[in-house]
């Protein structure tokens, strides 16, 4: 086993051991902090695949905006411990069944499926590779992208507007 | 013909006009403080007409792809532009007059009608995955603040909760699913992955794997279609938001939802064989659509059967249409597929019009519950002969435009030899025949002892019933122009 393994192996550990934890914790905070170590996780994922600029996009947006909204939002709320946080149907039996059932059917294709594989490839930047991507051939996406974004932000401002404002 | 990004603008000019709409909506928002309820709603439409006025007037030769092949331009995806650009016409219309809307501020509703419209039009002349998963998210977006627009009201904001929960876990499985097919194809292009797949020869645990790619992806186009087991979120979602933008879900995103859904089969896992359409051997997405459309059609009609609450059973009703709508894909021919343009073009009508006069009436009544509904006939005979008609039409009764749709759906399914479909389809029909005479029994032979006051109507909402009730009792006859237009519409870029 060499060295690369043995650092995947410990990122998978606590990529999904973090995640796991985000479920089954009671308390919201340890659910956000643990969070912090899924985000990071998939951060070196995808450093694995080659995928730098995705890995520095990840750490920026998910861990330094996302997370940190999401730890505001949770220090504003009233109760932190011993929220409960399951619906009044929960259903043990047809759940397990269910996540089994997707469990099994999603590993055996990430194991069974024929991939088109590439092959190997040489590890270089990709920034600039996207960055044309993005003035090409994905042009109408980017600007799309912009459209979405406008459309959220109206929608933010809508939803925080006064309701006397009128 | 594929077009780069430059020459792909003359073919555009829709889109950028309804963008040039929601800035202009945005600011004038802002800047005209004392104009604004008179000219946003005007500028609106009037950027919803120019751009139906410049999608009329496209003429794009043969099919072609525009952006580096991130849009298909087809006379399929113009059929879906101009049904889409009328949608939000009539509903605006529909919005102007309505109480509900009127207590709060209107600005960014206009601003929303424009840009879900745009993510609409984007979504039916998706031919790339990247484009499908992005005008998709544009209007899921659009349509979670539309329906918690009314935010003071409980119902409203639940079902915006819904609404978001439902669809970010059913686009999340259909990114899965795009994900599993761009490590088979390795390609995000509808028709190079086609090629891929007629290339690679499906076999072995590829087919399995392929299977699971088309039950992710179909929920994420059932959630938008609103079919069963995708559905859950449409009947709560549909009674919480304000009824005209109920009246808009209910049509225009399901249509674009099967738009994509046609393009992304008959474009991407289908090759044109003849006449007609052979899936990629291998993959029988048909079989599954074929069992969602049955379970769609019949759990919807029958949920109906025991609603109160009208805005609810119209739900419901348009869920059992998803289904009926879903029967005319799987065929794989070119007559299924004419069938359900000519469907859905009928369905625009007879739904929002029953829709509208919901709305018309809980604008005096403040209620959307059957009971109230009693008298109806003495108070305004108007208002319940046009919800008679609407829902006559619903049911698929002649002469009423309903009828042509179903005629054709039942007929392209029969072509096919699949008695027993026409016949779950027919017995569905009969079932919901049963509900919807229930509205009109209640409206025209159950009085109660108040005495009838009449009910007052908007003139620019009775001159926006009419309008709606004449295609229903028009097309009947007119319907040479409707049958032409929708054969012109099955060329799909790259299909037949």
């Amino acid at each position: 086993m060499s060295v690369t393994d043995i650092v995947f192996i410990l990122t998978a550990i606590v990529t999904v051991g973090s995640a796991v934890v985000v479920v089954v914790s009671r308390s919201l905070i340890y659910s956000v902090f643990s969070l912090l170590f899924t985000f990071f996780g998939v951060a070196v994922l995808y450093v694995f695949l080659g995928a730098d600029f995705l890995a520095g996009a990840q750490v920026l947006i998910y861990v330094g905006g996302i997370l940190v909204l999401l730890l505001f939002g949770v220090m504003l709320t009233h109760r932190l411990y011993n929220l409960n946080l399951t619906t009044e149907r929960f259903q043990p039996v047809a759940g397990t069944l269910i996540a089994a059932a997707v469990f099994a059917s999603i590993s055996l294709a990430a194991f069974k499926t024929k991939w088109k594989l590439v092959g190997e490839r040489e590890l270089e930047p990709t920034t600039q590779q996207i960055g044309e991507a993005f003035l090409s051939s994905y042009l109408l996406p980017f600007e799309i992208a912009s459209v979405l974004l406008l459309v959220a932000l109206i929608g933010a401002a809508m939803l925080v507007r006064r309701r006397t404002d009128v | 013909m594929n077009l780069g990004n430059l020459d792909s603008l003359t073919f555009f000019r829709p889109e950028l006009i309804l963008l040039g709409g929601i800035l202009l909506v945005v600011i004038s928002d802002i800047a005209l403080k004392g104009l604004r309820n008179l000219i946003n709603p005007l500028l609106t439409l009037a950027a919803l007409l120019l751009a139906l006025f410049y999608t009329l007037q496209t003429d794009h030769g043969s099919a072609m792809t525009l952006f580096e092949g991130m849009l298909a331009l087809d006379n399929f995806a113009l059929f879906f532009k101009v049904f889409l650009l009328v949608a939000g016409i009539l509903v605006l219309l529909g919005s102007l007059h309505s109480e509900e809307l009127a207590s709060v501020h209107q600005g960014e509703f206009h601003a929303l009608l424009l840009a879900v419209t745009l993510g609409m039009l984007l979504m039916a002349n998706s031919a790339h995955l990247v484009m499908l998963y992005l005008s998709l998210e544009l209007v899921s977006l659009t349509s979670y603040v539309m329906v918690g627009y009314l935010r003071s009201d409980r119902l409203s904001n639940e079902a915006s909760m819904k609404y978001i929960l439902f669809g970010a876990v059913s686009t999340g499985a259909m990114l899965y699913g795009f994900s599993l097919l761009y490590g088979m194809t390795g390609s995000l292009d509808l028709f190079a992955i086609r090629d891929a797949l007629l290339a690679q020869e499906v076999v072995g645990f590829n087919q399995v794997t392929l299977v699971l790619v088309v039950v992710l992806t179909t929920a994420g186009f059932g959630f938008k279609t609103a079919a069963v087991p995708f559905h859950f979120w449409c009947p709560d979602v549909y009674t919480g938001a304000p009824t005209p933008v109920t009246a808009f879900l209910s049509v225009a995103p399901k249509a674009a939802g099967f738009a994509i859904l046609v393009r992304f089969f008959l474009g991407g896992l289908s090759q044109p064989a003849g006449e007609q359409w052979a899936f990629i051997s291998g993959i029988d997405w048909p079989m599954v659509l074929m069992v969602v459309s049955v379970m769609t059609m019949s759990l919807g009609n029958i949920a109906a059967l025991t609603q109160n609450n009208l805005k609810r059973m119209l739900a419901y009703s348009s869920i059992a249409h998803a289904g009926y709508i879903l029967m005319g894909v799987v065929l794989l021919t070119g007559t299924g597929l004419k069938a359900m343009l000519v469907y859905l073009f009928v369905y625009l009508f007879m739904n929002l019009g029953a829709f509208f006069v919901v709305t018309v009436i809980f604008n005096s009544e403040k209620t959307f519950e059957l009971e109230d509904y009693n008298g109806m006939f003495r108070r305004s005979p108007f208002l319940a002969v046009a919800m008679s008609i609407f829902l006559l039409s619903l049911i698929g009764i002649p002469p009423f435009a309903g009828f042509l749709g179903k005629l054709y759906i039942f007929g392209a399914v029969i072509d096919q030899g699949l008695y027993w479909f026409a016949l779950v389809g027919a017995l569905n029909a009969a079932v919901a025949a049963f509900y919807y005479m229930r509205v009109m029994k209640h409206m025209i032979l159950e009085n109660d002892d108040r005495p009838p006051t009449p009910l007052r109507i908007s003139t620019l909402n009775r001159a926006l019933l009419v309008l709606l009730l004449v295609p229903n009792i028009l097309l009947i006859v007119f319907w040479t122009p409707i049958d032409r237009w929708a054969a012109n519409s099955i060329t799909l870029f790259g299909g037949l």
